[in-house]
């Protein structure tokens, strides 16, 4: 839940990702007919659709009006404001985490945006802080087990607090533990949560208009938001693997079976592998949670391994 | 005196080719950059007249700039997977039609108005497999920058958008699980009916 922030959303819904702010509530207008499972990831993806069609409906009649009603008789700059006062406590987890991770000069810079905004900026109501330069970090225990190479697991919808996964289960429980918003109370935190649903409103339009399965559309787009979080954006070397991926499985299907087969470079191989062995996953799968933390476990490093093997490539031609 | 004249000619010929082959190398090189340089700014024109142009009128303007900088062929084949070799000719031919429709039809809604956003690549590098990245940001006042890479392919000796990604969400991935779910679950039918529904959207929104 603490993992609620900004998404604005203002007058350019270009970014996509803002939606990611407002995950936690879940989404819109689903159909819960069943279905066949489609991603790895996702063992559970019928029980994980109809919490997600529930929070929906909780979404649709309790929260929004809610939301709606606070939005209209609350001025912007007094929403601002309360953003600004939780998402600066925030930064007590932030810095904890950018220790764990052994970022010990961002840990200092963000001590430094929490002492500035909890000082000058009147307890944190006003992000001074941006105005000096001191950007906001994103880091939480989720990322902090990622990079202690804690594998993801499956994707989990979870009733009333949204999308997570196995790994995020126990990252949310450390970030509420460590946030001092946690202890005020509940009034308080009750604003913390309708200020958080107000400003996910622009990013949720932007899933009503352009999802065509909502329920998708928001598991991918938490899942690479979480990677990409937890890598800090240096996983466009996977983005490109994925490209390739794509490009396979475009092109027919003989033609790429045949090519794995006889070609003899080492790239090709790779990706024969890799299908491989995610052919053997998915039909070795059977919905277990467990099963599917240990397949994911092996995915990733299949994934890596390819990456390493891409990276010699490229580093053998460059030589060369 | 004939042979010098000759001579002359060959140099000057020479010359030419030389000439004519920097520039190729040059336009080479430099147009993937140049491809994402120019559909940025067709965009920010576009969201500059924005109210002026109306949707149709914003969607007409698009329409060229998204046409000659994705290349929609691909980016729809790719986003149903394997599913596209299930597909008839005809039925292919429709997805690319539909999908390339909803896809200026998002660009029109979505950059309707102008607040001061501005684009600036930053760099471009090479990937393994022959295309190029061109990575880039948008500057939005009072907010966070957005990062973006714009992953290219050669076609037909033109460089061509094949995905888009914001602040690490592809594109291209999210569009990829969406449309095999759909087709998988209910069909092809069922995804022309929900892409036509969602451009009709965006027209009345």
């Amino acid at each position: 839940m603490n993992r609620l922030h900004s998404g604005n959303g203002k007058r350019l819904k270009t970014s996509l990702v803002i939606l990611i702010g407002a995950l936690s509530l879940g989404g819109c207008a689903t159909t819960g007919e069943p279905q066949t499972t489609a991603s790895k990831v996702d063992p559970n993806e019928s029980i994980n659709r109809d919490i997600f069609a529930f929070n929906d409906v909780v979404d649709d009649y309790v929260a929004k009006p809610i939301s709606d009603s606070y939005k209209w008789v609350t001025p912007q700059f007094v929403q601002t404001g309360i953003f600004n006062f939780f998402n600066n406590l925030k930064n007590v987890n932030v810095v904890i985490n950018d220790v764990l991770q052994g970022k010990f000069q961002q840990s200092a810079e963000d001590s430094g945006r929490f002492l500035v905004n909890s000082t000058i900026g009147l307890g944190g109501l006003v992000d001074v802080a941006k105005d000096v330069g001191l950007k906001q970090n994103d880091e939480d225990f989720d990322q902090t087990l990622a990079v202690w190479g804690v594998p993801q697991g499956s994707y989990i919808v979870l009733p009333l607090l949204g999308p997570t996964t196995v790994r995020g289960i126990p990252g949310a429980i450390l970030d509420t533990a460590a946030n001092p918003a946690s202890y005020i109370g509940m009034p308080i935190q009750l604003v913390q949560m309708l200020n958080a649903r107000a400003n996910a409103q622009g990013s949720l339009d932007v899933v009503k208009e352009g999802a065509l399965d909502p329920y998708v559309f928001i598991r991918e787009g938490y899942l690479q938001t979480r990677e990409h979080l937890a890598t800090d954006g240096k996983s466009q070397a996977t983005n490109d693997v994925d490209n390739d991926f794509a490009d396979d499985a475009a092109s027919p299907k003989s033609a790429t079976d045949k090519k794995a087969a006889t070609s003899t470079s080492s790239t090709d191989k790779a990706n024969y592998a890799l299908r491989l062995t995610a052919a053997e996953q998915s039909s070795n799968s059977f919905g277990g949670v467990t099963q599917s933390f240990d397949n994911t476990a092996k995915s990733f490093e299949n994934a890596s391994s390819k990456i390493d093997q891409l990276e010699k490539q490229k580093h053998s031609r460059k030589a060369k | 005196m004939v042979l010098k004249n000759v001579k002359l000619v060959a140099i000057f010929i020479g010359l030419l080719l030389g000439v004519s082959n920097v520039f190729a190398a040059d336009a080479g090189t430099a147009t993937a950059k140049h491809v994402v340089d120019k559909f940025q700014s067709e965009l920010i024109v576009v969201m500059k007249n924005g109210k002026q142009l109306g949707y149709v009128g914003r969607y007409d303007k698009l329409r060229d700039s998204v046409t000659n900088s994705h290349d929609l062929n691909k980016i729809a084949r790719i986003v149903v997977g394997k599913e596209w070799e299930k597909l008839s000719e005809e039925q292919q031919k429709k997805l690319v039609d539909v999908f390339s429709r909803l896809s200026i039809a998002s660009y029109a809604h979505n950059f309707k108005e102008y607040g001061g956003e501005a684009f600036t690549i930053d760099s471009e590098e090479e990937t393994t497999r022959g295309g190029v990245v061109v990575y880039a940001h948008l500057s939005i006042p009072n907010d966070k920058d957005v990062k973006f890479e714009y992953h290219l392919k050669e076609n037909d000796k033109s460089w061509r958008i094949i995905n888009i990604v914001a602040n690490g969400v592809s594109d291209l991935a999210l569009k990829r699980s969406e449309y095999t779910s759909i087709l998988q679950r209910e069909g092809f039918d069922t995804l022309i009916a929900k892409i036509n529904e969602k451009i009709d959207n965006y027209s009345k929104l």
